[in-house]
């Protein structure tokens, strides 16, 4: 028993660095996947064909491809187009694009959950279409879509564990790493599965409450 | 190389129809234990659905692969994703279970209880099949959603269209068109996936309209 | 004013105990949700054959009595006694108990309640196979007997969705008739219904009253309660607050509540 205390107390340094580089690839695809989550759910929903049918393309393969193939693609892909990445960036392209395709769904749901009457008071006082759209719908919207949206931020933080892939050297990675040399895969999974649960129970749980509240307020 | 690749497409659909039908058949007992009167195994249940919701899916398959695998319990790539990502299926499919257990009339319980019909058959004869007609939408697209998570078992060596695809890209250098071809074949399974599912819901909704 | 048209089946389809014997007795019926005490009190006794309407506003505990008798819902504390069955409220039956008692007790819901994926016919020959053990042939052509009694065998096949809310509700009553129950309990059959389709329940209620079935009837319908009825009792927050004679009850109350509601009634 001690034993397994004393290796991980070992390993803890290494899989608290991985751990480090899966919040940061996290954080990196967060921001830059919502916003351009909420522009492609603007996008799909465009008139312009040259706007809506680009949005479609990657809202579509961004759903529809596993995300370890994206991020495969970028990593041993791109270079064939002429564009190499570091690893953390493609990790980064890849879970972005990645989240802006679902979330862009998650804030459609949202923005349409703003009843329509709210949309013809805010132009029967007079204001602009898109100050309706910056004042009422999208605050309204991204409401409604917070539980989700907190929901996908852990299975981001949860994909990061593709970046094995890539060799990115995040918490997987780190702990698999150690594996190979101990051979005490057994444990050192464990530990790396306990730092994950760490962030991500309690994050589940505020979904949880998240929503039940929201459910209160809106009715 | 579309052939190379493809060449990955059954054992793709075999890693998903295994973990898809171990999680549907352990869901319901977890769903059970969930909702169960007796705070112990409600608290099982619980934490049994937030743990493997917690924990990256490629981790569990490592666990079972390469931990259990390493000297306690010989098993292949296939069993140990099957394994990992069954066991995740479970926990969702029992939450895919709850939601579809509120959505069944309070009414149908009554029913069967003034009816004096024995439990078993409230559950084998008027609830299971309610149950399984309203998952069914929810449950089609987690099995598309799975469907894109089984490419993490070619990380453990499974020949799937995803370790193909690998494959051929680093000695062909052309990623970008293999990667390409792989994504486009999992867009092609999961189409008839949910057409089929939308199919049986169409068909089931003509005839019992819930 | 409701018409319910006459049916000719005069003959007494259902057993008949001893005349005298009540078959059922409610005894002291009292019901708390926490602190909320819903039914007070209550006493109950119907002859075999005896046709007993409770009337009453809304939220007066109707549905909550008729659950206590079939122990779909069991009261805090009371008994409740069918032939040499008797149940204590308060003590959780034995499965025995608790089957024989919903096979002398037959119920029908306000929202029908018939399964859904289910036709008709499985929906009225399931409770038998599944309870008193028949084979699906028997079953079956039990079922279609009962069908045919609330005069619907040629919707056997259809499923409950394709028939509207009075077939519904009639099927309803073969499948609780099915189980050859010896008391009917109704908690109001016909008020999740337009009127029209109401009078072809009450129609078959009607059939089943003048058959000698013995049935305890919570209802909005005063042409039914005043002629069908052997009996009205009126609630009123959780207890009776006037019970006799149907027209008696209907056209001389002596309570001053039992007025304000019967006042109510008439003036909707
Ligand atoms: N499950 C329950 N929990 C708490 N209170 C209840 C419940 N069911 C019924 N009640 C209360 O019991 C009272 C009687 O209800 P009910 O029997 O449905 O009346 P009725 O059928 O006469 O309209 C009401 O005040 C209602 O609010
Ligand atoms: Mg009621």
């Amino acid at each position: 028993m001690s034993d397994i205390a004393a290796f991980w107390l070992d390993s803890l340094p290494q899989l608290l660095a991985g751990l480090s580089i899966s919040l940061q690839v996290t954080g990196a695809a967060l921001a830059i996947g919502f916003p351009l989550g909420l522009l492609l759910a603007l996008g799909v929903q465009s008139k312009v064909k040259a706007v809506k049918l680009p949005s479609l393309c990657l809202v579509e393969i961004g759903r529809g491809a596993p995300a370890l193939v994206v991020l495969q693609f970028a990593y041993f892909g791109l270079p064939q187009g002429g564009l190499t990445l570091s690893a953390f960036a493609a990790a980064v392209f890849a879970l972005a694009w990645n989240t802006g395709a679902y979330t862009s769904e998650i804030i459609r749901a949202g923005l349409e959950s703003v009843p329509f009457g709210e949309i013809e008071a805010a132009s029967a006082m007079g204001m602009l279409p898109r100050d309706t759209l910056r004042f009422v719908i999208i605050p309204q919207g991204l409401r409604v879509a917070a539980p989700a949206l907190l929901g996908f931020a852990v299975a981001v933080l949860q994909a990061t564990s593709l970046c094995f892939a890539i060799a990115l050297p995040e918490l997987t990675s780190n702990a698999y790493m150690i594996g190979t040399i101990t051979f005490r895969y057994m444990e050192i999974l464990s530990l790396a599965g306990i730092l994950y649960a760490a962030i991500c129970v309690p994050a589940t749980i505020a979904v949880g409450v998240l929503e039940q509240r929201l459910g209160k307020h809106a009715l | 190389m579309i052939h190379g690749v493809a060449l990955g497409i059954p054992w793709t659909l075999a890693v998903t129809a295994a973990a898809f039908l171990i999680g549907a058949a352990l869901g319901l007992p977890l769903c059970a234990m969930r909702m169960s009167k007796l705070p112990p195994l409600r608290f099982i249940g619980l934490a049994y659905i937030i743990l493997f919701r917690s924990i990256p899916p490629l981790l569990l398959v490592f666990f079972f692969f390469f931990g259990l695998g390493s000297g306690f319990l010989p098993i292949s790539a296939f069993q140990g994703a099957v394994l990992g990502l069954g066991l995740i299926t479970a926990a969702n499919m029992a939450e895919i279970y709850r939601g579809a257990l509120s959505a069944i009339h309070f009414g149908q319980w009554d029913a069967s209880e003034a009816l004096a019909l024995p439990s078993y058959s409230t559950y084998i004869d008027i609830i299971a099949p309610q149950l399984i007609r309203v998952s069914l939408p929810s449950a089609a697209s987690y099995a598309v959603g799975l469907l894109k998570e089984s490419a993490i078992a070619s990380t453990i060596g499974v020949t799937d269209i995803s370790f193909n695809a690998n494959y051929i890209a680093k000695s062909t250098y052309q990623g970008l068109t293999v990667f390409g071809i792989a994504a486009l074949f999992y867009i092609m399974i999961s189409l008839p996936i949910a057409a089929l599912a939308r199919f049986a819901d169409q068909k089931l909704r003509a005839r019992v309209a819930l | 004013m409701n018409h319910i048209p006459d049916t000719v089946n005069l003959s007494r389809m259902h057993p008949v105990g001893e005349p005298d014997k009540p078959i059922l007795r409610l005894e002291a019926i009292r019901k708390k949700f926490g602190e909320h005490v819903v039914l007070d009190d209550v006493n109950i006794s119907l002859k075999s054959g005896e046709v007993v309407a409770i009337i009453g506003p809304s939220g007066s505990g109707k549905s909550t009595l008729l659950r206590c008798v079939n122990m779909l819902g069991p009261a805090t504390s009371g008994r409740v006694v069918i032939g040499d069955l008797v149940i204590d409220e308060a003590v959780p039956p034995t499965a025995q108990q608790l089957t024989q008692l919903r096979r002398s007790v037959g119920m029908v819901f306000q929202s029908f309640n018939l399964f859904p994926h289910m036709s008709v016919l499985r929906n009225v020959s399931l409770p038998q196979e599944r309870v008193l053990g028949r084979s699906r042939k028997d079953a079956n052509k039990r079922s279609l007997e009962l069908l045919a009694r609330v005069g619907l065998e040629d919707k056997a096949d259809q499923y409950p969705a394709r028939c509207s809310g009075g077939q519904q509700q009639r099927i309803a009553i073969a499948r609780a008739l099915a189980l050859e129950p010896q008391i009917m309990l109704f908690d109001e059959p016909t008020s999740a219904l337009d009127p029209e389709l109401g009078l072809e329940v009450l129609a078959v209620m009607q059939e089943l009253a003048r058959s000698g079935m013995t049935m305890l009837v919570v209802t909005h319908e005063m042409n039914f309660a005043e002629t069908v009825s052997d009996r009205v009792i009126i609630m009123a927050d959780g207890k009776i607050i006037e019970e006799g004679a149907s027209r008696e009850v209907i056209r001389n109350p002596t309570s001053d509540r039992a007025k304000r509601f019967l006042k109510a009634v008439k003036d909707r």
